[in-house]
């Protein structure tokens, strides 16, 4: 296991798919800083609600954090990769464990950018409109440790999916569709459903405060279940069956 | 000398489709043996249910006697070569070994000898998406010989490859060969393996057809020399008269069998019979199909 794992370390770091990912969610979310803090008028944005929204923002990168691991497993089929990994691997289970436990890592680098990012341009920005920090430290930690964990969480998810739709832009497209359309249109239209999906549930964890999101342990709670139902499902796809 | 490779049995179905059909073999160590059959005789389906990638409907497929799955080390017992075009474009050649080394718990080394080996060290830190054929296939190889495997399994290796390319890599299997390793190459064509192997497998729509000794396969079908006159059955008669009794005629050619061109030019020249053409008929895998299943070679 530790030498897939190191196998599949450097898988992510010889190509540059995963540096441009990072990039872009570390753009997704000081994007996302900016347009909270000043979209909001001051007093609105004076309240620790609001401000915990905008904390939460880090939990954005776990799309992205998504993208990351489908591609790890997705690139494989693309190209024809997953051949030499499976002669040098042949036990599947090993490859996407160590595939899982590279992607976490990677959902844990996705989280802490996304941290610290989102802290450094939330107390910038709050600063340069004259507003008051009030978050209360539970609240900071929780938005830290969530947005880590929850990105953490859907790098999995990402790769299960990949694992599952194993066609690379069918696996971009269902996930844009899922965290994009689905979930905001269900969110949106039967709230008490909507909010147990996985994307809701992520900013839940990450204590953003939208009405209607679950209770952050809440929504952590269905995130890991999301993620275990995913990983079931994309183990057991890749255990059997041939492979092209 | 022992099994290192096995077909027992052997069956493959895609729907109704049978691709390979109880088919059994075996691949004694230290020999080199091609693995022969048209486009779409079920050679790349079988390797793959050898390696591993693919499981049987039927029948075992059995590696160093165990499944490819049960194999402790498996880079280090096999090395495979499939298509040439498993590689991420963005991806160096180089750092394409160094991810497979790792999962193969292969000294880091490794990677720059291989690519010595290959000949690519030059090219190593380019993209992968950049490569000729001919350095897409000799990177794969590099991959097989990583763990530094006493086996190879090769899939149509030669695909693709320029005249010289052919030429190393034949270089290459024999040396391999030479050095007390198995390897075990599919081709569509017979001439293309006919100077490295010493064994060949035939297969035709998933069922064998023989397995033999490469010098009892090419006694069959060798030595057919195609002569053009315009006066064939004076030809034929000093033929006969040479001692030469296998040939038959078709307007005006001759087709002659066990002997070899020069034998024939002088009878002819003896008879005073004037030549269009003298030919020896390269002994392709389709004749010794046609010639293995009944039909008549062409």
């Amino acid at each position: 296991m530790r030498a897939q794992l190191r196998s599949e370390l450097l898988k992510l770091r010889t190509t540059r798919t995963a540096f441009w990912l990072l990039l872009a969610a570390a753009g997704t979310v000081l994007l996302e800083v900016f347009a909270d803090v000043f979209s909001d008028n001051l007093l609105k944005i004076s309240t620790e609600n609001e401000q915990r929204v905008v904390f939460g923002a880090g939990t954005l990168g776990a799309l992205f954090a998504a993208y990351t691991g489908m591609i790890l497993v997705t690139n494989e089929f693309r190209y024809g990769t997953i051949k030499p990994t499976l002669l040098f691997e042949p036990r599947r289970r090993v490859v996407i464990g160590a595939k899982l436990i590279a992607v976490a890592l990677v959902g844990v680098i996705f989280g802490v950018i996304g941290v610290a990012l989102t802290f450094a341009a939330g107390f910038a920005v709050l600063a340069v409109r004259g507003v008051d920090f009030v978050v209360s430290d539970g609240n900071m930690a929780l938005a830290a440790g969530g947005t880590i964990a929850g990105c953490t969480l859907c790098a999995m998810v990402g790769l299960a999916i990949g694992a599952l739709i194993r066609h690379q832009v069918g696996a971009i497209v269902f996930l844009a569709a899922w965290f994009l359309t689905f979930e905001q249109i269900l969110f949106n239209a039967v709230p008490s459903v909507g909010r147990f999906l996985p994307g809701q549930a992520t900013s839940a964890l990450g204590g953003v405060t939208t009405p209607h999101l679950l209770v952050p342990a809440v929504g952590g709670i269905a995130l890991v279940a999301w993620t275990l139902a995913f990983v079931v499902l994309g183990t057991a796809r890749t255990e059997g069956g041939d492979i092209a | 000398m022992s099994v290192v490779l096995e077909a027992a049995g052997l069956t493959k179905r895609f729907g109704d489709v049978t691709a390979v059909s109880e088919l059994s073999f075996a691949v004694q160590e230290g020999t080199v043996t091609g693995f022969l059959g048209p486009n779409g005789a079920g050679k790349t389906t079988t390797l793959r249910m050898l390696l591993g990638l693919a499981e049987p409907t039927g029948g075992e497929a059995l590696v160093f006697g165990r499944r490819y799955r049960e194999l402790e080390h498996p880079a280090c017992e096999v090395g495979a070569v499939l298509e040439a075009s498993d590689l991420h474009p963005g991806r160096s050649g180089r750092d394409h070994l160094r991810v497979l080394a790792a999962a193969a718990g292969v000294a880091p080394s490794r990677v720059d000898e291989v690519l010595r080996l290959v000949e690519l060290d030059a090219v190593a830190d380019r993209h992968a998406g950049g490569y000729s054929l001919g350095m897409r296939q000799r990177l794969t190889l590099a991959t097989a010989l990583l763990g530094d495997p006493k086996l190879l399994v090769l899939d149509e290796p030669a695909n693709g490859l320029d005249p010289e390319g052919v030429r190393w890599l034949r270089d290459f299997l024999r040396a391999f060969g030479a050095q007390g390793g198995t390897v075990f190459v599919s081709s569509h064509l017979l001439a293309e393996v006919a100077q490295t192997v010493d064994r060949v497998v035939i297969i035709n729509r998933g069922r064998l057809v023989v397995q033999s000794m490469l010098s009892d396969l090419t006694a069959r079908v060798a030595g057919t020399v195609r002569v053009g006159t315009t006066r064939p059955e004076v030809l034929e008669q000093a033929l006969r008269e040479a001692g030469v009794t296998e040939s038959e005629r078709e307007d005006g050619t001759v087709r002659v069998h066990g002997v070899a061109a020069e034998r024939v030019g002088e009878v002819a020249l003896e008879a005073g019979v004037a030549l269009r053409e003298l030919i020896t008929e390269s002994s392709s895998l389709e004749d010794v199909f046609l010639e293995l299943t009944g039909g008549r070679g062409g």
